[in-house]
């Protein structure tokens, strides 16, 4: 936790218009994610006392760093199929002009913004045209992997576990975070294994994904919203539509190979029935068994692939996940199943946003990221179960931030 | 594997018994295989086995063929002379046959089994009544085997006997791929290609059963195995999405629609996330799947602007590939080599098999290759035939099945069977409602090579347009005739290397070729197939249905070269021979042969005078051009067809064999001579015993063979004249040639002498084999049947007769196309071995030597 010793960097530099390192986005196939950092005095948001309370953490630590910056990083997202919607949003933000609405001068060279995902090339041109932004395309992997990095390393209380409703955080030991397995589920699924800084390689990966679950989800139901859908498969019940090793044995176990009689044997089996149709399904259940078999198969060629590598923990990310319960606790399931109890599955708070997190840092040229590093405080902790409110509702304005102050020695 | 006494002993006594009390022939006695009725066989022999899953019903039956050799008075007598000793059990031959119903039309099954008195241990209708009541005990698995028990038991009076559905499916897998050849093949871009795995060399492997839903066991060996992985997404899974997402009837439906689809509309590539570019860092190309169904979030669209044929795909894409996925990660978690995938969700469908080798070989990086089984869909009902506890299959090995495909084969595909064919005549109008079907089969046509993917390797589904039916790829499971009396030729130098087929029918326009030739030559063969039974209406009807029968199985190899397995020409040949005897033409060419056989032998006298007024060396020379001479009587060449025409036998026998100018285009006859004569003083040892392996009836054996091995004879080398079992095209039989030989001996001591002590002719005065034998001034002539009734000879599966024939062998002689050319042109024995043809085929001359038609080949190759 200490500060490189007698590093002193220019932090910013207020009067150079195209330096906006406080931008950054990741761009997927069905979202987009923005990262941004707002000074403190420039967030027009509530909590005075979430300020004080920092100060007078700062204050008790006696610590002999002072800030040069506090703020917050803020976290938003946009359907990417509503792109029109985030580019509304930054233009709206000014925060492509540094944050700074005075120091607009027209006709000054592009603003270069780093983004991440597929979406940073597809949408290069747009950004160009409608915002004067030149998208400074980063890694996907490189940006999913520092930001897992820089979260599990200094955010405290990152990553936790989940099972049967029971949420528990993991305080991770830094020096033994490495080596580990990230699971980014996004549209698709990629499987990371990470060895360190900038030390990783992608291992495997699925195309049954998130995407998958919103593809079919909406192909079979007739829900509006990614969002929509997962609240449908809390209320469902899979056994309707998937065939359990107790439909085919007769309501038995099949004890001989350690299967449960309400172990899924095939999802959607039960679906063949020559007498119903779509309609007879209730989309609740759809969903349930679509949101299992999904979770269920991540889970398991998740932990196989740990289990190739020997890396003792998975991390899921992404933003299928989007903390909800039912996803987490399939995952985890599927996880002890396979494992026989031997590996958890971990997910971090901030699952959706670690693309977006990583192309921002990797836009600190200037050690910011260490800067950061050494202290980051999360906000108070209704204000982030608020927010995980809002995305259920399907209202992604989820604008949960860390606070944080940006030292210098 | 070799076939040691001790483990004949030792099979012998796990063998089921047949008790032979009371036997009786059954039936007309006129009928060639009249059935033996066993009514004191106990019901310990087992006839059939169930599969009764979700979908299907696999059946497994097992109907026995009765030993009718001992009867016949030759193989008594050569039995005697060469393996007295040798076994004394009743031979259990029989066929196991492979069937399958929808399980929603469960009754068809039960009427199937009823119609094949199954339910009572045989086929003879006439012993149901007594039967139904002694409450059999049948084995099945699959879930069906408890929610269908009360049914058998109220309709057949079948008891169920329950077995572990895994333990079947292992049991199925390991005696498929230790005792079929090529059961296992891989599957790439559409290309299928025959794996044949050492049965010592199988373990462990991981075998993937791919039903509703996925499971997948190590195998470690018979009996040995774990349960080590499975997954939820499976067939079940294809199907009933594909169900709530299309409006098809059925799973087969389904698939067919994928083979029109383009997942590219609902599925999200690499490419539509990065603007048409390759995420190339990390190796996915621009059409790898990024995200299932992931263009299917588009908020515009609903269920009904997406294509049924892109939905289907995407699933089967999605699906086979998570399946494979999850395969090779624990294949590689327990250091497994093989994976065989296997299981209703297959079905033979290569668009499925390509997926999941694809996604096998991304994701191993190459290393790793999925394989496929033929027989995949009825593992679990050969498993639970294997659970019997006295199921007779216990040992069989490799050479002792042979399997064939029955004349309906080509029509139902990998089809679900339908209704069971009682008699011949159901038989032919069976073909003939096919043909009214519209499935006209004409002379071969132009084929394509098989469609390649181009783009990547995988980016394109294999599609052959509209026509392809989703199974056309199926592969036929033919009815596994279990033969313990074949054995592997014994005298092969190394059977592991042993390939008896010379031309590689892969090769497409080899296969087309060959095709062509069995095209072109059926007209004529119908034609004698017909006369042979005096062209009364019922042999042309027949004839009809013959030519209609083998022209589809041609038609189907055509579409689907590997259909009934690896393809070779020796099987492509037999299978022709198979199809005449199974429209009950026994011997199609039995006149033509007789014929010639009258004509040769009423000459030999001269040539046999001719013969012995040579001295040694130009007597051998003159029998070897008599050999190749003779050879070209062959009704199986078409050009040698139109020679007959043009003169009489003799005519033809010396005009051939004045134009056999050494050197011949393989003349090792000057190796041969050495071998027999020595050189100068030299003497050269002389070979105990002689197995010539003979060509065709008429002037082949008479003029050619019949000397040569008088000379051996005349020597003190004894003869073993091996023939065919069965008839082939104008092949001498081994039935045949006793009366051959005998009508020579009329003109010959030498041979007479043989002949008699051989037991080939029995002395009226002394009508008894031992004082016979001892009596015997001269070495014997024997005959032994090959165990085939093909033209060509496939030695890993020759007759127990032959095998113990060959043991006191040091000279092997094959002679013709069939078994010198068409195989065994390369085989390498452990003792002498002359091969000698004249080659009567242009191409063949082309491609095997290098030379024209007429060529001849005396091909010398001393004890390796």
């Amino acid at each position: 936790m200490d500060l490189r010793k007698g590093q002193i960097e220019p932090i910013l530099d207020p009067n150079q218009s195209t330096y906006v390192y406080h931008l950054a986005l990741d761009i997927g196939g069905s979202l987009a994610k923005v990262v941004y950092f707002t000074k403190d005095d420039d967030y027009f948001v509530d909590s005075e006392e979430g300020i004080s309370n920092k100060k007078a953490l700062e204050k008790s630590n006696g610590s002999r760093q002072y800030p040069v910056l506090n703020g917050r990083l803020n976290f938003k997202k946009f359907e990417t199929s509503k792109i029109n919607d985030c580019l509304e949003f930054i233009n709206s933000m000014k925060l492509h002009f540094g944050g700074n609405q005075e120091q607009e001068i027209p006709g000054s060279q592009p603003i270069a913004v780093k983004a991440t995902g597929g979406g940073a090339y597809k949408y290069a041109d747009l950004f160009k045209e409608r915002l004067g932004i030149i998208l400074d395309k980063e890694d996907e992997m490189d940006c999913l992997v520092a930001g897992a990095n820089f979260l599990l390393e200094v955010v405290h209380q990152e990553a936790f576990t989940y099972m049967g409703d029971q949420k528990q955080f993991v305080q991770i030991d830094q020096n033994d975070l490495y080596p580990y397995l990230l699971v980014n589920i996004g549209s698709g699924v990629g499987m990371i294994k990470v060895e360190g800084e900038g030390k990783f390689e992608r291992v495997s990966g699925t195309s049954i994904g998130g995407g998958t679950f919103w593809g079919l989800g909406k192909l079979l139901t007739n829900c509006k919203s990614f969002d929509e859908l997962l609240e449908l498969s809390y209320r469902g019940n899979n056994r309707a539509v998937d065939m359990l090793v107790g439909d085919i044995y007769g309501g038995m176990d099949y004890s001989k190979i350690g299967l449960s009689s309400t172990a899924i044997a095939s999802s959607f089996g039960k679906a063949i029935s020559d007498n119903r149709d779509r309609e007879d399904y209730k989309p609740e259940d759809i969903a349930r068994s679509l949101l299992r078999m999904i979770s269920n198969n991540i889970g398991q060629i998740s932990y196989l692939n740990a289990l190739r590598f020997g890396l003792k923990r998975i991390f899921f990310g992404g933003f299928f996940i989007r903390r909800h319960p039912f996803t987490m606790d399939t995952l985890s399931v599927a996880v002890n199943f396979w494992s026989k109890g031997e590996a958890k599955a971990m997910f971090l708070r901030h699952e959706g946003f670690l693309g977006a997190v990583g192309a921002f840092m990797s836009s600190d040229k200037h050690g910011l990221k260490e800067l950061l590093a050494n202290q980051v405080v999360q906000k108070a902790p209704s204000k982030l179960s608020f927010a995980v409110d809002k995305i259920i509702h399907g209202q992604p304005d989820g604008d949960e931030s860390i606070e944080c102050s940006v030292y210098a020695a | 594997m070799a076939h040691t006494g001790n483990n004949s002993m030792h099979r012998s006594s796990s063998r089921p018994q047949l008790d032979l009390s009371k036997a009786e022939i059954q039936g007309n006695v006129e009928e060639k295989y009249p059935t033996i009725l066993l009514p004191n066989q106990s019901h310990d022999i087992s006839h059939l086995a169930l599969d009764l899953g979700g979908s299907l019903i696999k059946l497994v039956y097992f109907s026995r063929h009765e030993d009718q050799s001992t009867s016949d008075k030759r193989i008594r007598n050569v039995k005697n002379r060469l393996d007295g000793n040798r076994r004394s059990y009743p031979i259990l031959g029989g066929r196991l046959h492979f069937v399958k119903f929808e399980t929603s039309k469960i009754n068809e099954c039960l009427d199937f089994i009823y119609s094949k008195q199954l339910h009572c241990g045989g086929d003879e209708p006439h012993y149901s009544d007594a039967m139904t009541d002694s409450n059999a005990i049948i084995k099945a698995t699959g879930g069906g085997a408890y929610k269908f028990a009360d049914l058998f038991k109220e309709r057949l009076g079948l008891s169920l006997d329950k077995e572990d559905e895994m333990s079947c499916l292992v049991a199925g897998a390991n005696f498929l791929l230790k005792a079929i050849r090529h059961e296992a093949f891989t599957h790439m871009e559409g290309h299928k290609e025959f794996v044949q795995i050492d049965p010592n060399d199988l373990f462990p492997y991981l075998l993937v059963n791919i039903g509703s839903g996925v499971s997948m066991i190590k195998v470690d060996g018979d009996g040995k195995f774990e349960r080590v992985s499975g997954t939820n997404v499976g067939g079940g899974t294809y199907w009933g999405l594909g169900r709530l997402l299309t409006k098809c009837e059925s799973f087969d439906e389904l698939l067919e629609l994928s083979q029109k689809g383009d997942n590219s509309s609902t599925d999200m590539l690499v490419g539509d996330i990065y603007g048409g570019m390759d995420y190339s860092k990390i190796g996915l190309s621009a059409s790898t799947i990024a995200s299932s169904f992931g263009k299917a979030t588009s908020e515009k669209k609903g269920l009904e602007d997406y294509r049924p044929e892109d939905i289907s795909l995407s699933l089967l894409r999605m699906i086979s590939y998570n399946i494979a996925q999850i395969s090779y990660l624990n294949a590689l978690r327990f250091g497994l080599k093989r994976i065989f995938f296997g299981g209703f969700f297959i079905r033979g469908h290569a668009y499925t098999m390509d997926a999941i080798s694809f996604a096998i070989h991304f994701w191993s990086k190459g290393d790793a290759q999925a394989m496929f089984l033929r027989h995949e869909g009825f593992l679990g009902a050969l498993g639970a035939f294997m659970s019997y506890e006295k199921h007779g299959l216990d040992d069989l090995m490799v050479h002792q099945l042979v399997e064939r495909f029955p004349m309906g084969a080509p029509c139902t595909g990998g089809k679900i069977h339908g209704p069971p064919l009682r008699d011949l005549n159901e038989k032919i109008s069976w073909m003939d409602k096919f043909l009214q079907k519209g499935t006209e089969i004409t002379a071969p046509v132009p084929m394509a090579p098989p469609g390649t993917t181009g783009l990547g390797g995988f980016d394109v589904p294999l599609s052959k347009g509209s026509t392809l039916r989703s199974d056309a790829s199926a592969l036929n499971v033919g009815v596994l005739h279990l033969v313990p009396t074949l054995e592997v030729f014994p005298l092969l130098a190394d059977l592991k290397m042993y390939e008896p087929n010379t031309i590689d029918l892969s090769d497409h326009s080899e296969l087309e070729y060959w095709l062509k030739i069995l095209s072109e030559h059926l007209p004529d063969l119908v034609d004698k197939a017909v006369a042979s039974e005096g062209g009364t209406d019922d042999a042309k009807r027949r004839g009809d249905a013959f030519a209609r029968a083998f022209s589809a199985h041609l038609a189907r190899l055509m579409e689907e070269p590997a259909a009934y397995g690896k393809l070779d020409l020796a099987k492509l040949l037999e299978m022709r021979e198979e199809c005449l005897r199974e429209f009950h033409f026994v011997d199609a060419y039995i006149s033509i042969k007789q014929r010639e056989n009258e004509a040769s032998l009423a000459v030999l006298p001269d040539l046999l005078m001719e013969l012995d007024s040579l001295d040694e060396e130009t007597r051998l020379l003159t029998l070897i051009e008599g050999v190749l001479a003779a050879n070209i009587f062959d009704w199986g060449s078409r050009a040698c067809v139109d020679l007959y025409h043009k003169g009489t036998i003799i005519e033809i026998y010396r005009m051939s064999r004045n134009k056999m100018q050494r050197p011949w285009r393989v003349d090792d006859f000057d190796a041969f001579k050495e071998r027999m004569l020595g050189t100068g003083d030299k003497k050269p040892p002389l070979h105990r015993r002689a197995l010539l392996f003979v060509d065709n009836a008429g002037a082949d054996i008479v003029l050619g063979m019949l000397p040569l091995a008088r000379e051996l004879l005349r020597r003190g080398t004894e003869v073993v004249l091996v023939a065919n079992s069965l008839p082939a095209l104008n092949d001498v039989t081994a039935m045949e040639l006793p009366d051959i030989v005998a009508e020579a001996a009329k003109h010959c001591d030498i041979l007479r002498r043989a002949a008699e002590s051989g037991g080939l002719l029995v002395d009226a005065m002394t009508n008894n084999l031992d004082s016979s034998k001892e009596n015997s001034s001269s070495v014997p002539l024997m005959v032994v049947e090959n165990g085939c009734g093909s033209p060509c000879i496939d030695l890993r599966q020759v007759s127990s007769e032959l095998a113990a024939a060959a043991k006191d062998a040091d000279l092997i002689i094959l002679e013709g196309m069939g078994r010198a050319l068409h195989t065994n042109l390369n085989a390498r024995f452990r003792c002498d071995a002359l091969k000698l043809a004249m080659v009567k085929n242009q191409r063949l001359a082309e491609k095997l030597i290098k030379g024209n038609i007429y060529d001849c080949i005396c091909k010398f190759e001393p004890a390796s």
